[in-house]
């Protein structure tokens, strides 16, 4: 225990840390600039300076350690001086610009000046002149406001990672550059700007557009773009949301954002957004009334149910949608439709794997903090980028990487490109072959575990086909790197799963978690991709993951829910396509979803929804399916309702609502409404009263509260009771592979600065990235004879398109990627599928390319 | 970008320090005399090198005084005008340079021989004035003594 005095105050410390802590830590400010809490000491700006006792020159309070017995005063006549003259120094430069500058009020010089002075300079010469750049889309930049404390400096080198700012020049003439442009690879995060202390690194989303004052409310909520659910402060002014941002230490993210929470809010403001619910009449859709609508959906719906069952419904949830919508969808779709097809686009990745995972090694097997891997000592990546994916979650793998981690990455992952340590590139598609190879290698080291018999047959059947070893580079070194390692986690993303042998490369992983006994995460693209599996948004689960065919848990919620649950299996998402292709589903319901878009397989998709006979979509804007429905309904989106996300750790958080201006409706009181019309009333009041109702009828919600949940760690399990695995399907025999022998390959590529459709109408995003772009591999271009910036013609099988061709370094195969974000362009449209036997997911591996230059 | 050569000799400077980071100056200065002076794709060509961020080239690249931000002539005049070097004669050489060459301080001559950059004491004060042209030093320098020198850097 560490004790000393600071302004004769005892202060005692259970952890050895600054004395600037320590002062803080007793409720003592010491003013500072340069300081962070987010970033390591610097000691640059010496406004912290202390007097320590029988210490002779002034101490800096931000780098000075904390000794047992020390005497520190913090304010006297002599530091004052000190620290007014330090601010005379800063002011000869820093232009007295305050009434035009955004920072005032909530700028640190500002208000450190105004508590010690000086009120006059003493220079008469000509202060520095650097103009103002607003050549950014997103950043602006004054270099003549610029302190140099490199808080953003060590901002985006250190913590963010992406190593886009320096200080540039020498002496009064330094200036922070270049923040972005594509060759510093800034990653727009906006974590510099969240640390500067003054107002020379700016937001243009709302320059000059208010005063920090002036915002009339701040709301604490999650982010609604990934699965990591950062937390965030909304703040609003005449309910208009005016920004978001971050608040230090609050959340798992402790203050970082990506770009798209950050920047990404301004979809809720469009002027696209849905205006009234639209029904089609003679073939076109026309606006309609609420209740004209409603009634029309509750008649159809019922008028399909009567003639043939509920079982020609099926209803498409959404991740993008809260915990209590995605509920109250599965039980309308259950109890109100009578049927179990009900699935998400998340069975294209997320929920495939997540569901086969438990299956194997239990509920909750990917239930792990994120903050876990920043302690790992071996990081194994692999199917996706988690730079891009989860970009926050991708910052807590750099920082191990930093520590001196070993971050193994498989395939090709761009946000990890400088913090790689052992870089694997198996034959494309074939990923599961290696990873099976590796399996095999570690379990004939480590033997088998003998806890989960199942698990270990299938681990011996890959092992009795495997050798175990491998000529490709890196493979032994990653090999003895998870056996030494005493703490291992796998990242393991979609690019795997959609893989018509994707299961294969699922169990691979899940017998790498379960040898080495290491920390399973899923990358999640969607915010709330766990908690539509958790809710029962699935065909065979109802909410808590409990099985449909067993019956003592169906008859608690059939006694909660008041009737009987359909028996008749349900079906998955593509099954439902097909189905609806084929005419045995003949209405769709659809929540927050656009699968014309988001599914592979376009020209199937089409046809299938064409052949409905009914189709619901509930969305924020029209959508490109939405333009084929019979009935669209506005929804209300993330700052404007209220409810709760389960992020990629299982933590369970609250959003809340912000804004309320748009004519929308709120997904669960759309369904309250129609379930009501068919006959099944539900009568929520709000999203707390369907907790409520969860807390009580699932076991594994038991006694959750909104109270509870706000304070934010609401971690698994909960109150609960998760269920050990039951495995169903072991993975087929090892020996089927495909062969790939093509020029070019055409796969998704997830964009760092997109989700779909609500980052499209985010202009901010929009600007940052405005078009999609086909990435090629160097060797790739060499060959084509094309270069960066070129337009070139991709063709598949399915379909083709025109896009600008980038060149990019990281891509060492025959790989070609394209994003999937932008309307009317979208890379899955171009891909056709198969189904994997196991998860039922869409395998979109091997679409073969030809590529020409125009 | 460097030639094979270059990236040779960049790859011995790596094996001598223990991160990559360290190997920054020196690299700095091969890509200094390889391009001239160090321009985007000079620093460009360091960071991929090096494999270190290309801010944290340029940041360095700017912070440092010896190294050139806008092409050169072919040689580097470097001339001393502290103390001693003033006392006996430094600024009459500047004026003699600019006369005899139309060189003056941080130009270059038109037909691309020679830039002059004025420098701070070299540590030559018992035989000044001096000066270096490229890596070479000279001292007890004369108008006279100049222009013997200068014909020797074609
Ligand atoms: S926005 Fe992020 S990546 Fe870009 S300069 Fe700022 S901290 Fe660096
Ligand atoms: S731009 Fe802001 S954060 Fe960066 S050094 Fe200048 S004052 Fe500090
Ligand atoms: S990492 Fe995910 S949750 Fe966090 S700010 Fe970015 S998109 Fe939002
Ligand atoms: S805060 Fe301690 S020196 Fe800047
Ligand atoms: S003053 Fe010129 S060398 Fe010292």
């Amino acid at each position: 225990m560490i004790t000393l005095t600071i302004n004769d105050k005892e202060v005692s410390l259970d952890r050895p840390m600054s004395v600037l802590e320590a002062a803080r830590q007793a409720g003592i400010k010491i003013p500072t600039l340069c300081y962070h809490e987010a970033l390591k000491p610097y000691g640059g700006c010496r406004l912290c300076v202390v007097e320590v006792e029988r210490m002779p020159k002034l101490q800096t309070a931000c780098t000075l350690t904390a000794a047992d017995g020390m005497v520190v005063r913090t304010e006297s006549e002599m530091i004052a001086k000190v620290r007014r003259g330090i601010l005379e120094f800063l002011l000869i430069n820093h232009p007295l610009d305050c009434p035009y500058c955004d920072k005032a009020g909530e700028c640190e010089l500002q208000d450190l000046v105004n508590k010690y002075g000086a009120t006059a300079g003493r220079y008469r010469e000509e202060k520095r002149k650097v103009p103002e750049s607003h050549k950014d889309h997103i950043l602006t930049r004054n270099m003549e406001r610029c302190i140099v404390c490199t808080r953003c400096v060590r901002m985006c080198n250190d913590v963010q990672g992406a190593s886009a700012i320096a200080m540039m020049g020498r002496g009064g003439h330094t200036r922070m550059e270049p923040f972005s442009s594509a060759s510093f690879n800034c990653e727009y995060c906006g974590n510099c700007l969240s640390v500067c202390p003054v107002g020379a690194i700016l937001s243009r989303l709302y320059i000059h557009s208010f005063r920090p004052w002036q915002v009339d409310t701040e709301v604490e909520t999650v982010c609604s773009y990934c699965g990591v659910g950062c937390s965030m402060v909304v703040q609003v002014r005449d309910d208009l949301i005016k920004r978001v941002v971050p608040r230090m230490g609050l959340g798992l993210n402790r203050g970082l954002l990506c770009s798209r929470g950050r920047f990404g809010y301004e979809y809720i403001h469009s002027q696209d957004r849905l205006k009234t619910p639209l029904v089609r009449r003679n073939g076109k859709l026309e606006q309609a009334t609420w209740s004209e609508a409603l009634r029309h959906v509750a008649e159809r719906l019922t008028g399909i149910k009567k003639a043939d069952g509920g079982s020609a419904i099926a209803g498409i949830a959404s991740a993008r949608c809260t915990n209590e919508e995605n509920y109250v969808f599965q039980k309308f779709m259950r109890m109100a439709c009578g049927s179990n097809n009900i699935d998400s686009l998340s069975r294209a990745g997320f929920a495939a794997a997540q569901k086969y995972l438990e299956e194997l090694l239990g509920q909750g097997i990917t239930a792990n903090m994120i903050e876990g891997l920043k302690n790992s000592e071996v990081i194994l990546v692999a199917g996706g980028d988690p730079g891009t994916v989860n970009p926050v979650l991708g910052l807590a793998i750099r920082e191990a990487f930093r520590r001196g981690a070993k971050v193994a990455v498989v395939g090709h992952a761009r946000g990890l490109e400088r913090f790689t340590s052992i870089r694997l590139t198996p034959p494309l598609f074939r990923e599961e072959e290696f990873l099976e190879e590796l399996l095999a290698g570690v379990s004939r080291v480590r033997g088998l575990r003998g806890e989960k018999l199942d698990v270990d047959r299938g681990i011996r059947a890959i092992s009795d086909a495997y050798p175990g070893i491998s000529g490709l580079e890196g493979f032994d070194e990653l090999k003895h790197a998870l056996l030494d390692s005493p703490s291992t986690s796998i990242v393991l993303g979609s690019g795997l799963v959609q893989h018509s042998r994707g299961h294969r490369a699922i169990f691979a992983v899940a017998g790498l978690t379960y040898l080495l006994e290491a920390r399973l995460y899923l990358l999640a693209e969607r915010p709330n991709e766990q908690g539509l599996i958790d809710m029962g948004c699935v065909p065979e689960m109802l909410p808590g993951g409990r099985p449909l065919n067993n019956h003592d848990y169906t008859r608690k919620f059939e006694e909660a829910w008041g009737g009987p649950i359909p028996e008749e299996d349900g079906m998955t998402l593509m099954e439902i396509m097909e189905g609806a292709k084929e005419g045995r589903v003949r209405a769709l319901y659809i929540m927050g979803d656009n699968p014309l878009v988001n599914l592979p397989g376009g020209p199937l998709i089409e046809e299938a929804l064409k052949a409905l006979d009914f189709l619901v979509v509930q969305d924020m804007f029209l959508t490109e399916t939405g333009r084929m429905a019979d009935v669209v309904l506005p929804a209300v989106g993330w700052s404007e309702k209220s409810g709760t996300y389960t992020n990629i750790e299982r933590r369970i958080q609250l959003l809340r609502k912000a804004v309320g201006n748009s004519s929308g409706m709120e997904d669960w009181k759309i369904i309250n409404d129609v379930s009501g019309m068919m006959g099944y009333p539900m009568a929520y009041e709000d999203a707390e009263s369907i907790m409520d109702e969860i807390a009580r009828v699932s076991p594994l919600y038991r006694d959750l509260t909104y109270r509870e949940i706000g304070k934010g760690n609401s971690l698994w399990p909960y109150h609960g009771e998760p269920l050990r695995g039951e495995i169903h399907e072991l993975p087929a025999a090892v020996n089927g592979t495909g062969s790939y022998t093509a020029n070019f390959y055409l796969a998704p590529e997830k964009v760092l600065f997109h989700s779909g459709t609500t980052s499209r109408h985010s202009q901010a995003l929009m600007r940052i990235c405005p078009e999609p772009v086909l990435r090629i591999g160097p060797a790739a271009a060499d060959t084509l004879g094309v270069r960066e910036g070129d337009r070139v013609k991709v063709s598949t099988s399915s379909g083709s398109g025109e896009f600008p061709l980038s060149i990019d370094r990281t891509i060492s195969d025959n790989r070609v990627l394209l994003s999937n974000n932008f309307e009317g362009s979208g890379v899955l449209r171009l891909m056709s599928y198969r189904l994997d036997p196991v998860t039922r997911a869409p395998g979109i591996e091997g679409c073969e390319a030809t590529i020409t230059r125009l | 970008m460097f030639n094979d050569t270059v990236v040779k000799e960049i790859d011995d400077i790596k094996s001598r320090y223990p991160d990559r980071k360290s190997a920054l100056l020196p690299s700095l200065y091969v890509a200094q005399r390889e391009f001239g002076w160090l321009s985007s794709e000079a620093m460009e060509s360091v960071a991929r090198a090096l494999n270190v961020p290309e801010s944290v080239v340029r940041g360095t690249a700017t912070f440092y005084a010896m190294f050139r931000h806008a092409p050169a002539g072919r040689h580097v005049i470097q001339l001393c005008t502290n103390v001693s070097c003033m006392i006996l004669g430094a600024e009459q050489l500047v004026d003699f340079l600019k006369s005899k060459y139309g060189l003056t301080p941080g130009g270059t001559t038109e037909d691309g021989r020679f830039s002059l950059v004025i420098m701070e004491c070299i540590g030559a004060c018992g035989t000044a004035p001096a000066m270096l042209v490229d890596t070479d030093f000279h001292d007890n320098l004369s108008e006279k003594r100049i222009e013997e020198i200068l014909e020797k850097y074609k």
